[in-house]
């Protein structure tokens, strides 16, 4: 009898002894972004993504026979916040791996102390030019990319508004954050290219109420478009504004100007507002059918549309990334990990795109200027702006090394 | 000039918003001398309230008296929770401590019975401008305008008029003898919170229509109104609104033909001179503390 209990306690002492080996033997990911605030309307989405992602990956068995475990934080779109994370993650729950940052001050804020940990990073909604770039100077870049960056961006929304519909006078209107100025400085530049000058370039505030002024001095200068940078609340208010003045002229921005909070806040003002994106919600491929599909099922969105489908889809494709990286490390260091990303054997199916060897050593962006298309807002969501692309949707657009009009990126000066 | 005109239309109806949350620190000073740091998080409470009655679809103008009436339930809820132990025990910063605080708390509530997001409000009246003068001006704006004269001018006729009017006057100038002379003082202590929040949920399903609706639009508002409260003087009526004013009018004017960059400087810069020669406010009297 009395050997019986003992053993009973035994085999409940391995029991537990090896559930919690196993529970610390998960893989664990941080996730990154802004769960509250303007900016949460990506934060969410990608967060959601992430989670679609990991979720299909543990079902199937997961990474190295174990699960991926997520370690979801709020940066409330605050720098400070993201730097206080950044430590937490490194220090205290010991992650291997990053995704996510939706804010660029926030990315270039946090990401220093995963660089120095060597925990690779994958950026996949900051779209800051300079993100990858921060240590450019270091032997060893753990920072990587799955969104179009700002580079890209800019000369996008320049082709659209200058080339394709004839524009001679834009105004600027850009938030006073990280990611608003240099977007500004990127957008000058490619206007430089085509040898013109904003009629104006304005500022304003996150929380601002008001755009009066910045629109009057684009009208007064006669713009003849508004090209923007800044985030849905606040572009919303630039919508407004435009209707209350009774100005209504184009606007064409950064991707942003597909946030649910943008449309839902400019209501008929935002109507036919442009911007450059890399995923627009609707089912061309069998894969983001699926996609779509899934997440609808699983998150139940308002009136079936993705808040930010761009930042669900790279969200998602973020985790496929990184768990095809550390499959082919078979490791979960860092190092190992990064050099796995740098030198990726096998083609990875994305949302996005499919994923044909996305990084090298020199090139941390797995998103080159062939791949986005204009989306444009119309009845409410986010469509194909061009017919064209429309009919070529089916076709994944690959990553091309060699793709024409990306700005060049300076690295950041020290 | 009629591109002045317009930038002043804006700034005025910018200022009005701005003075009617300033009136509510004012109505709280007058009676205690403490402040209720959470007045922004009030405004946001009202316009998200506003917003969940009209969701329910009761009409707008049906859903003011009701939100009125949480705003004032809401203000005494924080004089009885925050403000009255620190007066109690005479601290002098207790009430800053906990008004703010409580800000906090109801800011966090609203996030999770609301959401993160800025959400839509629909407009009472059509969003079309209507031309005045050659300016184009929003109905919206005007109401904001109209709206605000006319709360403040029912309280300021209420507190001068009215026996409760007396009382609080009698509980500003000396508690202690107001108390003697059978003043319930700190039911009118929490009368005020109450008038004040109420002001603030008023302000908050006012402007709503105006900027967005969510649980952090309180924050931004809260701080210049308490800059307007400054620049006017807390003790002052007339001084809020031409202290709203004067910012709003700032902000505007400066932003156009200075650079949009420094739109927030003219009217700190204004404070701080206020600060300098005029520590009582524009409109502000200077009482003398004897100690």
């Amino acid at each position: 009898m009395i050997h019986t209990v003992r053993q009973t306690v035994l085999a409940a002492a391995i029991a537990l002894g090896t559930f919690s080996a196993y529970a610390a033997d998960s893989i664990k990911i941080g996730v990154d972004g802004p769960f509250t605030g303007g900016s949460s309307s990506m934060g969410v989405s990608m967060r959601d993504g992430v989670r679609l992602a990991v979720g299909e990956i543990n079902k199937s068995g997961g990474v190295l026979g174990k699960k991926i475990e997520l370690v979801e934080r709020d940066d409330e779109a605050k720098n400070e916040r993201g730097v206080q994370i950044a430590q937490e993650l490194i220090n205290k729950e010991k992650v291997v791996a990053v995704v996510g940052y939706i804010n660029t001050g926030v990315a270039l804020a946090s990401q220093r102390f995963f660089q120095e940990a060597k925990i690779p990073v994958m950026n996949n909604v900051a779209t800051g030019s300079v993100v990858t770039h921060q240590f450019d100077d270091q032997p060893d870049n753990y920072i990587f990319r799955n969104a179009a960056h700002d580079s890209i961006q800019a000369p996008m929304i320049v082709e659209e508004a200058i080339a394709r519909r004839g524009f001679k006078k834009v105004a600027i209107l850009a938030d006073s954050t990280n990611y608003g100025q240099l977007g500004r400085a990127d957008l000058e530049k490619a206007l430089e290219l085509k040898g013109i000058k904003a009629v104006a370039v304005e500022k304003f505030n996150i929380k601002d109420v008001d755009m009066t002024p910045q629109l009057l001095k684009a009208k007064e200068a006669g713009a003849e478009a508004v090209l923007t940078y800044g985030i849905g609340p606040e572009l919303a208010q630039i919508a407004n504004g435009m209707t209350k003045l009774g100005w209504k002229v184009p606007m064409v921005g950064s991707w942003t100007l597909s946030m649910a909070n943008f449309i839902d806040n400019a209501g008929p003002g935002g109507e036919g507002a442009r911007m450059p994106q890399t995923f627009i919600q609707a089912a061309t491929t069998p894969k983001r059918k699926a996609f779509i599909d899934t997440y609808l099922k699983t998150f139940k969105p308002k009136n079936d549309r993705i808040d930010s489908p761009v930042s669900a889809a790279q969200g998602y494709d973020s985790v496929y990334l990184l768990a095809a990286a550390i499959k082919q490390a078979q490791s979960t260091e860092g190092p190992k990990i990064k050099e796995a990303l740098e030198n990726l054997q096998a083609p990875i199916e994305g949302v996005v795109t499919v994923y044909n060897k996305p990084f090298s050593k020199a090139d941390h962006e797995a998103v080159t200027a062939n791949m986005p298309v204009f989306g444009e807002v119309k009845g409410q969501r986010v469509v194909f702006a061009y017919e064209d692309d429309v009919k070529k949707a089916a076709e994944v657009r690959l990553k091309d090394v060699n793709a024409k009009g990306a700005l060049k990126v300076e690295a950041k000066k020290k | 000039m009629q591109i002045l005109l317009q930038l002043i239309y804006s700034g005025v109806a910018l200022g009005m918003i701005y003075a009617v949350i300033a009136f509510g620190y004012q109505l709280t000073f007058a009676t205690s001398d403490t402040l209720n740091f959470g007045q922004g998080e009030a405004l946001m409470l009202g316009a998200l309230v506003g917003l969940s009655l009209v969701g329910w679809g009761l009409n707008f103008w049906l859903m003011v008296p009701l939100v009125c009436l949480f705003g004032a339930v809401q203000g005494a809820v924080v004089e009885r929770v925050g403000v009255r132990p620190a007066i109690k025990i005479r601290s002098e910063f207790g009430w800053i401590m906990s008004t703010i605080a409580l800000g906090i708390i109801f800011k966090n509530v609203a996030e999770n019975v609301w959401g993160h997001d800025d959400l839509r409000f629909p407009s009472p009246v059509p969003e079309s401008p209507i031309k005045i003068l050659g300016a184009n001006v929003l109905p919206m704006e005007i109401i904001v305008v109209l709206g605000a004269l006319l709360m403040m001018a029912a309280v300021e006729l209420f507190n001068r008029k009215s026996i409760y009017g007396k009382a609080v006057v009698a509980t500003f100038n000396d508690r202690d003898a107001a108390k003697l002379m059978g003043i319930n003082t700190s039911l009118v202590i929490t009368f005020s919170y109450a008038l004040s929040s109420m002001s603030a949920a008023f302000a908050g399903v006012l402007i709503a229509p105006l900027t967005l609706t969510g649980s952090t639009m309180g924050a931004v508002l809260g701080l210049k109104a308490f800059a307007v409260a400054i620049i006017g003087g807390l003790t002052s009526g007339m001084g809020v609104i031409v202290g709203g004013i004067l910012l709003g009018i700032a902000e505007t004017t400066t932003g156009f033909y200075l650079s949009t960059g420094y739109k927030d400087v003219p009217g700190l810069v204004l404070l701080l001179l206020v600060l300098a020669f005029k520590p009582a406010g524009l409109f502000g009297k200077s009482v003398i503390k004897k100690v």
